[in-house]
């Protein structure tokens, strides 16, 4: 099924030695009609020549930088190319390509900007225990610290209105990029709104993805951030 | 008198190193400057260390003024990460720039019109071009 539509879609998918999961990923995106940037984040193995063989961009950091760093460049690129809208998509594979479609008809139904993926509002998902534990922390973290009342926070498919993305300045080159851009979209003021996203859990998204030892460093990158200009 | 001298010199250093963050990291500056102020206060009246430390309940003088160095060193620590973030963000800035100015674009269905700085490889058959001078 291709997107018929003349609304311009690029989706972002930051990419760091993601050689197993890529292709797939993007045959199934070029597959529903969206154009793809991948942002290869200084990999070691074959995940810039899978990208370059199937993406319609290829942007490459020279060392590896980070997801928030490799998010931030694949915006950039995408506002660059005249984007109406602009989807961040992991390269893991966790993702659907059929949620996209939801996620930009519900930005144009509702007139908001931000529309932030949630597993936890499309039904009955196989979570893991300490996954969902965490999750439920960073919501309520998110909730004392932004003011957002969110059921997911940590999800990595959200799209963007091309005011949305422009008005986002992160800074957070690694973990804590998530919760920058929460809190950027609360910083911004512009309407958001939450979209049931399906997560289809594998053993390496869950190997690839962050642990509870993660959200010590994460705190610290936030509360660093918050000392310095 | 000699030690004085020498503690003065290197709290007068962390004075000055507080001064200078100023403006980039106002509460470690103003951490450091407390600190430091405190520390000079007590190095030339040390009979009232043990009276402050006895308020603070630590009890003796010379245990307030290692605790107060402790802090400073954190602090100086801490003013060490910052300064460390500032360039990671600067080497972020300059690979975003390098990697958008090299970026691999497909050029059958990429707009061409996409940015006005964008060059296009000219007839080397390739279904591909590198975007130049393109900035964050």
């Amino acid at each position: 099924m291709r997107v018929i539509s003349s609304d311009t879609v690029w989706i972002v998918c930051p990419a760091f030695n993601e050689e197993r999961t890529l292709a797939g990923v993007l045959t199934r995106l070029i597959a529903h009609g969206y154009k793809v940037v991948v942002v290869d984040d200084g990999s070691r193995d074959k995940t810039r020549e899978i990208a370059e063989g199937l993406a319609d961009a290829v942007v490459s950091h020279p060392v590896n930088l980070g997801q928030g760093a490799a998010l931030a460049t694949g915006l950039a690129f995408a506002l660059a190319q005249d984007a109406d809208y602009i989807v961040t998509f992991d390269s893991d594979g966790q993702h659907r390509a059929t949620d996209i479609a939801r996620m930009i008809a519900t930005l144009k139904s509702t007139r908001s900007d931000y529309a932030l993926g949630s597993r936890f509002l499309a039904g009955r998902q196989r979570i893991p225990l300490l996954r969902r534990l965490l999750l439920r922390a960073a919501t309520i973290f998110t909730a004392l610290t932004t003011g957002l009342r969110l059921t997911d926070t940590h999800n990595g498919l959200r799209a963007f209105t091309r005011r949305g993305a422009a008005a986002l300045d992160l800074r957070q080159d690694r973990m804590a990029h998530a919760s920058e851009i929460l809190s950027e979209v609360a910083l911004s003021r512009l309407p958001y709104v939450e979209v049931p996203v399906t997560i289809d859990y594998t053993e390496y998204s869950l190997a690839k993805g962050q642990r509870a030892s993660d959200a010590v460093m994460i705190l610290l990158d936030l509360f660093a951030r918050k000392l310095h200009r | 008198m000699i030690v004085q001298m020498v503690l003065s010199v290197l709290l007068g250093a962390v004075l000055l190193h507080g001064w200078t963050q100023l403006r980039r990291s106002p509460l470690i500056a103003w951490m450091s400057l407390t600190a430091a102020t405190g520390g000079l206060y007590l190095v030339w009246a040390p009979a009232h260390t043990t009276e402050i430390a006895g308020m603070v309940g630590i009890g003796r003088g010379a245990d307030l003024i290692m605790y107060l160095w402790v802090c400073i060193s954190l602090n100086l620590l801490l003013s060490l990460h910052l300064k460390q973030l500032r360039q990671q963000e600067t080497l972020t800035r300059l690979a975003r720039h390098v990697a958008l100015a090299n970026a691999f674009v497909r050029t059958n269905d990429v707009r061409a019109a996409a940015a006005p700085t964008v060059a296009r490889l000219q007839g080397d058959g390739r279904r591909s071009t590198r975007m130049r001078g393109h900035t964050a």
